[in-house]
């Protein structure tokens, strides 16, 4: 086994492990058949419903769950990635929904009060977001840096922060939209069309260009990550810093450049919410996709296609999961699905710690007469 | 004026104690060198299985009870963590994903959606001779946790700074190794302050559910474990740190609403927006001037190895 799946292979077994356990927790309270269908209907809620398709059913019917898959994954991967770029840095960056705020409010403005050509405007509002999650992030990272603050507290305080000014004022406040006719509107007013992310799968699918946007954002972060000078100096000073420093690395330049990748990725998933399927900065966020990122990041493994791959399937779960409770089953097992596969991969070292006594029994067993009874 | 200041302080003595136990349960993890970012999810265990129990027991026993679940919860976390020495954030995070979403599951599918049926809340104790004094008379009408929160601290002050134990508990989270050629268990002491730290978060969370308000919601106890998480760091993994930090905490807290409500005309002056972020904005503020250089215990998330040296 190649030393990358055997880096892979802890998280794929956690996910499948997961799986199983959530499929008996239902099976226990309900029945095995109802756990069997809610699995399958959450399946084609989120890789499309191919057998009605293939039966004669509409394009639609495979589409849309799609989109609706691939939105999730866009704003896991962008969360996750952020979380993870400052995990290489050994930063715990708990900021990332914060950031997310203030990047989907800097899109928002952009989108409805610059005029631009399509071409010119939808990378001005994504510049924007990705700029507003920047700038929120580094300060977590010049305290860090300058004053030595928690990083862990300041991105805390700095997510409150970004919630009470930005949900409990600025949105309902100076930059409310202005009600047009009867509707009361919650939240900014809309993006002008030249604004919004393209969709790819036609009306009948809200996936947009947002899910290749992130899936680029991955690849690129992989790339410097792997391949670049900076990326490598920016991973030997999560490494040991003593060291990194030591060989003449900048640190500090590092760590805060990780720090500012980190929000520019949160601001960029706020970007595509706004830009992509909500059309303004919506009263809240709705899920807290910053702090899955949390989760989509350590189940990645903080690697940038970990994280990706990650975001990929907990999105196909999570877009599925609204499907499983029309057979009545809870919509929170997508979250449950996550959580303990993030538990199984904490335990991962108890995986280890199995297969090498396996692994030490089979070879036991395969050449008994070598052990040399000792004096 | 009087008045006004009276209140805030009273509802500040109110909301106090969650912030304060889970707090120092954070710390008392923390300083044994095993990561607390769990704390939230033992939190949630805590009010929810309180709040269940106390429909079918007195609420003081069910207190007993969200103690136990919030120990059992971190007692998972100490089993992947000390016994299998896996990754302390990550397992930390994963509980808090799991008290969450496996919170919501189990309230929904036992009570429906609006939380737990209304449970006995703690009755609330009057100080004799304080309540008709000025300003200290906020100190009478609380349940017994306020005033086991305002005695705690100081007594895990001198657990930490004065007892043989405690020595040994800081000892193990900043040189295990040290500990070890003392011939004593590290293992057995990290175990020790991981489930001493879930019996506090659990009571922190006991407290939500059973005095701050009389049932189990959907979103309790909504970042509170987080807030104490940054109380513990603001106050630099010390219990009376801790416990000045969860004091302003809530005394912000109190003061957003309580201004709300008794002078609305601030609002008029001041956006709510930043009323509610001026607690966190002035904790960054005080961070910032002060700095907060190296007082994490030394060996905070690294496993015990005995091989590692």
């Amino acid at each position: 086994m190649g030393e990358r799946a055997r880096q892979a292979l802890p998280s794929v077994l956690s996910v499948l492990l997961a799986l199983a356990v959530c499929w008996l927790a239902i099976a226990l309270t309900r029945d095995a058949d109802t756990a069997t269908r809610a699995y399958l209907q959450m399946l084609w809620g989120g890789v499309g419903n191919w057998p009605a398709f293939l039966d004669g059913g509409s394009a639609n019917t495979v589409l849309r769950p799609l989109g609706e898959a691939a939105m999730k994954a866009a704003l896991l991967t962008l969360t996750g990635l952020s979380v993870a770029v400052a995990f290489k840095v050994g930063l715990f960056n708990i900021g990332a929904q914060g950031q997310m705020i203030w990047g989907a409010l800097a899109a928002a403005l952009v989108g409805a009060h610059v005029s631009l050509p399509a071409v010119l405007h939808v990378p001005l509002a994504l510049l924007a977001a990705a700029a507003a999650g920047a700038v929120w992030s580094s300060i977590a990272g010049v305290l860090k840096l300058k004053r030595g603050v928690h990083e862990v507290i300041s991105t805390i305080m700095l997510n409150w922060v970004a919630v009470s000014l930005v949900d409990n004022w600025l949105v309902i406040g100076p930059l409310r939209a202005v009600a047009e006719g009867a509707s009361s509107i919650t939240g900014t007013a809309e993006i002008l069309p030249t604004a919004q992310l393209p969709r790819l799968l036609g009306d009948g699918s809200r996936l947009n260009l947002g899910f290749p946007l992130a899936l680029a954002a991955a690849l690129g972060v992989w790339v410097w990550l792997a391949r670049t000078r900076s990326g490598y100096e920016t991973r030997a000073v999560g490494l040991t810093p003593e060291a990194a420093r030591a060989a003449g690395i900048p640190t500090l330049w590092r760590a805060g450049g990780a720090m500012a990748l980190a929000g520019a990725m949160a601001g960029l998933a706020g970007a595509v919410l706004v830009l992509g399927t909500e059309g303004r900065y919506p009263g809240s966020l709705g899920a807290p996709y910053g702090f899955d990122g949390i989760a989509i990041a350590l189940i990645g493994n903080s690697h940038p296609l970990g994280t990706a791959l990650a975001a990929a399937f907990f999105g196909i779960l999570r877009a599925g999961g609204t499907r499983m409770q029309l057979l009545g089953v809870h919509k929170s097992f997508p979250e449950l699905i996550q959580g303990f596969a993030l538990l199984f991969v904490a335990g991962r070292m108890v995986w280890l710690a199995l297969l090498e006594r396996r692994q030490k029994r089979a070879l036991a067993q395969a050449r008994p007469q070598v052990e040399v009874p000792r004096a | 004026m009087l008045e006004v200041l009276h209140s805030l302080l009273f509802s500040t003595l109110d909301a106090a104690p969650a912030l304060v136990f889970a707090a120092l349960g954070a710390m008392l993890s923390e300083r044994a060198g095993v990561v607390s970012v769990g704390v939230e999810g033992m939190m949630r265990t805590g009010a929810f299985c309180a709040a269940v129990a106390a429909l079918a027991m007195p609420t003081p026993l069910a207190v007993l009870v969200g103690m136990a679940a919030g120990a059992a919860i971190a007692a998972v976390h100490g089993f992947l963590s000390i016994r299998w020495r896996s990754d302390q954030v990550v397992s930390s995070m994963a509980l808090n994903l799991v008290a969450m979403a496996g919170g919501t599951f189990l309230l929904e599918s036992l009570f429906g959606p609006n939380g737990t049926p209304a449970i006995t809340q703690l009755s609330r104790w009057n100080v004799p001779g304080l309540s008709h004094v000025p300003l200290l008379g906020a100190l009478s009408g609380h349940a017994a946790p306020t005033y086991l929160a305002l005695t705690l601290p100081f007594l895990f002050h001198l657990l930490l700074s004065r007892t043989p134990l405690g020595l040994r508990l800081r000892a193990v989270g900043d040189k295990p190794h040290a500990v070890a050629t003392l011939g004593l268990s590290v293992a057995a002491l990290r175990w020790g302050a991981v489930l001493g730290g879930g019996l506090m978060a659990g009571l922190g969370g006991a407290v939500l559910s059973t005095a701050v308000l009389d049932r189990f919601e959907q979103h309790t106890p909504a970042g509170l474990g987080f807030m104490a998480l940054a109380a513990m760091v603001f106050g630099r993994w010390t219990p009376l740190g801790a416990f000045a930090a969860a004091l302003f905490f809530a005394f912000g807290n109190a003061l957003r609403i309580g201004l709300a409500s008794s002078a609305p005309w601030l609002l008029d002056l001041v956006p709510q927006g930043f009323l509610l972020a001026l607690p966190y904005l002035l904790t960054l503020l005080v961070l910032a001037l002060q700095g907060q250089r190296g007082h994490a215990p030394a060996a905070l998330g690294t496993p015990y190895e005995q091989e590692s040296r």
